[in-house]
C-alpha cells in the first residue's frame, strides 16, 4: 500500500509539470444584470435579459473579445425584486461574490438610483436606461445613462405633440397629467406642471397622481371626461393600473389623445388585455425603439424569443452589452476601472453598440449622460407600436386623433 | 354634486363586493382554524389563472369560469390541509403551533408565487371581455358591467356560504368546531375533517373571487400583493373569525377607498382605509362584528 501511495504522490507532482498547458483559454468576462426578475416589474427584467442574452450570444459567436484573446462574455443576473432595498442587496451580492467587469440595470429609476450607489462604492461601471435626472446628478464616476433624462423628455415630448396637434388643426389648450409617483414619471411631470405647460399657454385641467396599485380608475377618468383635455400626459408604470385606466377611457368614451412616458406602454401584453382598437393612436415617448433599417435585428429578436415585436428594454440592454464589449476592446482589459475610463472616453457612432440610441452615437459628458440623447415617439397602430418621431428614423407616419 | 357622491358610492360598492368575497374565505379559515393564511392571495392568483385557461382553451366566459374554479380549488384546499397545514393545526402547544403556521403559510405563498413565475413567466395575461369596457348607465351614474356582474356573483356566493353555515348540519358542525373544538369533539364532530372542509371552502371562495376579478384585472404571478393587505384589513375590520364581518369589512374598504377621493388626493387613497381601520380598532377593538373575546 505504501509504495502505491508514494507512486501516486510522485505522479501527482510530475504529471501537471509534464503535460504541456493547453492553449491558455482566456478568462470569461462577467457582466452583471440587476433587473426585476420577480415581483411587479418582472416582465421588464425578463425583456432586458432577452436583449442581453442575444448580444452575448452574438459576441461569443463572433469570437468573443479580441483584445482579451477571444474571452467570452458571461451574464450574471441578480433579481432586483420589487423594492429598492431588494435591488440594492441584489447588486451588493452580485458585485461582491466574484469579479464583475461591468453592470447593467435596473429598469425602474428608483431601483437604478439605489443600485448605482453600490456600483459607485465598489467601482464597477454601470450602464442604465433609466430616465430620472437625478441618476446622473450625484457626481458619480461609474454611472452612465444612455437615455435622455425625464425633464428633457418632457420638454421634447411637449414640443413634438404641440407641433403635431397644430399641424392637424387641433391646437392644444387644455392638458391633463395622470400617472403614478415612481421616479421617472415624477421627473417627467414636474417640469410640465411647473413651467413648460404655462410657457406654451396650456391650461392644466386635471392633475392626478397615485401610489401604485390603483384600486379603481373611475374617478380619474371621470375627470378626463368632464374636462376633455386636448392631451393627456400619462405615466402608469404598473401594468394593472394602466389597464384599468385604458379600460375606463374606452368605457367612458374619452377621446383625448394620450401621450405616455416610458416603454411600459408599448409591451405586447397590452394587445391581449385591452385590444388593439383601444390602443390605436396612443403614443409614448421612449428612449429607444426599433427604427428604420433595423428590420433584420427585430426579425432575429422575434425569432429567438417568440415575442411579437421588440421594444426599448431588450433593445437598450442589447446595445449596453455591445457597448461594454467595445469599451473592453478599447481598454484591452477586463478591469472595471479601466472599462470605466474607456466608457468615459468612448465615441462611437456605428455598430450594434449604438443600435438602440438616437442619434446613433455614444459619447458621454462628464456627468455620464449620453451627449445629444433624444427621445423617440412610438405610436400604436393596428396592434403594433411603431416609431413615428423623429421622421428620419420613423417606421410609420404619425396619425393624430380625429 | 349629489350625482358625483352617488357615483363614488356605487364605484366603492362594486369594488368592495369582490374584496368581500376574497375576505370571506380568509375569515372562514381564521374563524375555524385560527390560522392566518398568508398564502390566501396566492390561491386567488391561481384561481385567476385557471379562469384564464378556461377562457383561452375552452372559450368559457370568465363569469362561468369563476364558478368552475370552486370544485378543483376546494379539492386543492383539502389536499393542502391534509398534506401541510393539518400538521401544524389542532393540538400541541398553541404558541409554537402559531409560529409554525405563520412560517408554513408564508412559505406556501413564496413557493406558489415563484413557481408560477417560473412556469407561466411573469408576462401579464388578460381575458378580454366585451363587458369590461362597457357600463350600465343609470342617468348620470355609470356602473361598469364587469364589476357589476362580479359584484352580483360575489353576493350570490357569499349568500350561499352563509346559508351553508347556518342552515345545514355540516355548516353547523363547522361552526361548532370553530366555537369550541373540544366540545365539538365530544359531540362526535371530527374537528380535523372540519378544518379541511373550512380550508377547502376558503380556498375555493378566494379562487372564485380571483376568477371574477379576472374579468377586468390583468393576471400575473404577483397580483396577490395588491390585495392581500386589504383582505387582512377587511377581516380584522369586520371582526376576526366573523364571516358576515369579513363580508362587510370588504364592502367598507371598497367604499372608504372610493369616498376618500372626495376629500384626499389620489396618492392618499389607501390612507383613508387605514385611518378607518385604526379608528375601528380604537373604538371597537373586536371589530365591527367580532365578539368580545376576540379582540386584537
Amino acid at each position: 500500500m505504501r509504495p502505491m501511495l508514494a507512486l501516486l504522490l510522485a505522479l501527482s507532482l510530475v504529471v501537471p509539470a509534464a503535460v504541456p498547458p493547453l492553449a491558455h483559454a482566456a478568462e470569461d468576462v462577467k457582466i452583471a444584470l440587476v433587473a426585476p426578475l420577480s415581483g411587479r416589474w418582472a416582465r421588464q427584467g425578463q425583456l432586458k435579459k432577452m436583449g442581453a442574452e442575444m448580444a452575448i450570444e452574438e459576441i461569443n459567436a463572433q469570437g468573443g473579445i479580441k483584445a482579451l484573446g477571444g474571452a467570452k462574455i458571461v451574464l450574471r443576473e441578480a433579481d432586483a425584486g420589487d423594492s429598492v432595498e431588494k435591488a440594492v442587496s441584489a447588486a451588493q451580492r452580485v458585485l461582491t461574490r466574484e469579479k464583475i467587469s461591468a453592470g447593467i440595470g435596473s429598469w425602474l429609476s428608483s431601483f437604478t438610483l439605489g443600485v448605482t450607489e453600490v456600483a459607485e462604492r465598489l467601482q464597477v461601471p454601470w450602464l442604465s436606461l433609466s430616465y430620472a435626472d437625478s441618476i446622473t446628478e450625484r457626481g458619480f464616476k461609474y454611472t452612465f445613462q444612455t437615455s435622455p433624462v425625464s425633464s428633457l423628455q418632457a420638454e421634447q415630448a411637449l414640443d413634438l405633440v404641440t407641433d403635431l396637434a397644430k399641424k392637424n388643426n387641433r391646437p392644444i389648450k387644455k392638458a391633463a397629467i395622470v400617472g403614478d409617483n415612481t421616479a421617472a414619471t415624477v421627473f417627467f411631470f414636474k417640469p410640465l406642471r411647473e413651467k413648460l405647460l404655462a410657457a406654451k399657454g396650456i391650461e392644466l385641467v386635471v392633475d392626478e397622481v397615485w401610489t401604485p396599485p390603483l384600486a379603481d380608475a373611475t374617478a380619474i377618468v371621470q375627470k378626463l371626461r368632464a374636462t376633455q383635455p386636448d392631451i393627456v400626459f400619462y405615466g402608469a408604470t404598473n401594468f394593472p393600473d394602466s389597464v384599468q385606466v385604458l379600460q375606463k377611457v374606452k368605457e367612458f368614451g374619452v377621446k383625448s389623445p394620450i401621450q405616455g412616458v416610458g416603454a411600459w406602454l408599448v409591451t405586447p401584453e397590452y394587445v391581449s388585455t385591452v385590444g388593439k382598437e383601444t390602443l390605436d393612436n396612443i403614443q409614448t415617448v421612449v428612449a429607444a425603439h426599433p427604427v428604420k433599417g433595423q428590420e433584420a435585428l427585430v426579425k432575429k429578436f422575434v425569432e429567438r424569443t417568440k415575442e411579437p415585436f421588440m421594444t426599448q428594454d431588450p433593445l437598450c440592454t442589447y446595445s449596453h452589452v455591445w457597448l461594454i464589449k467595445e469599451a473592453i476592446e478599447q481598454a484591452k482589459s477586463a478591469d472595471p476601472k479601466a472599462i470605466r475610463d474607456a466608457l468615459a472616453k468612448i465615441d462611437i457612432s456605428s455598430g450594434p453598440a449604438v443600435a438602440a440610441f438616437q442619434p446613433p452615437r455614444v459619447k458621454f459628458d462628464e456627468r455620464g449622460r449620453r451627449i445629444g440623447a433624444t427621445p423617440l415617439i412610438v405610436q400604436w397602430q393596428g396592434g403594433e407600436p411603431f416609431t413615428v418621431v423623429p421622421l428620419a428614423a420613423a417606421t410609420r407616419p404619425v396619425t393624430w386623433h380625429k | 354634486m349629489i350625482a358625483e357622491l352617488v357615483q363614488y358610492v356605487a364605484t366603492g360598492l362594486l369594488v368592495g363586493g369582490v374584496y368581500a368575497l376574497m375576505s370571506i374565505g380568509l375569515g372562514l379559515v381564521f374563524g375555524v382554524m385560527r390560522v392566518v393564511n398568508f398564502a390566501h392571495g396566492d390561491f386567488m392568483m391561481l384561481g385567476m389563472y385557471l379562469t384564464y385557461f378556461y377562457a383561452v382553451s375552452g372559450r368559457v366566459d370568465p363569469l362561468l369560469g369563476a364558478v368552475l374554479t370552486l370544485p378543483p380549488f376546494f379539492l386543492l384546499g383539502v389536499l393542502v390541509h391534509r398534506a401541510v397545514l393539518g400538521r401544524v393545526t389542532g393540538g400541541g402547544d398553541p404558541a409554537r403551533q402559531q409560529d409554525a403556521q405563520l412560517i408554513v403559510t408564508l412559505g406556501l405563498s413564496l413557493i406558489i408565487t415563484n413557481a408560477t413565475t417560473m412556469l407561466l413567466t411573469p408576462t401579464p395575461r388578460g381575458i378580454r371581455t366585451t363587458y369590461a369596457t362597457k357600463a350600465f348607465a343609470l342617468g348620470p351614474i355609470l356602473l361598469n358591467q364587469a364589476r357589476t356582474y362580479a359584484f352580483v356573483m360575489a353576493l350570490v356566493l357569499a349568500a350561499a356560504v352563509y346559508l351553508f353555515l347556518t342552515r345545514t348540519d355540516l355548516g353547523k358542525a363547522l361552526r361548532a368546531a370553530a366555537d369550541d373544538p373540544e366540545a365539538a369533539g365530544y359531540q362526535g364532530i371530527d374537528v380535523r375533517t372540519m378544518h379541511g372542509l373550512a380550508f377547502g371552502t376558503g380556498i375555493a371562495l378566494v379562487a372564485a373571487a380571483g376568477g371574477l376579478l379576472a374579468t377586468y384585472h390583468p393576471i400575473e404571478p404577483n397580483v396577490a400583493v395588491n390585495f392581500i393587505v386589504l383582505m387582512f384589513v377587511a377581516v380584522v375590520l369586520g371582526g376576526l373569525g366573523s364571516i358576515p364581518g369579513a363580508f362587510v369589512g370588504g364592502i367598507v374598504i371598497g367604499l372608504v377607498q372610493s369616498l376618500t377621493l372626495l376629500v384626499l388626493p389620489f396618492q392618499l387613497q389607501n390612507t383613508g382605509v387605514f385611518i378607518a381601520f385604526l379608528l375601528v380598532l380604537y373604538l371597537r377593538p373586536q371589530g365591527l362584528f367580532g365578539r368580545r373575546l376576540r379582540t386584537v
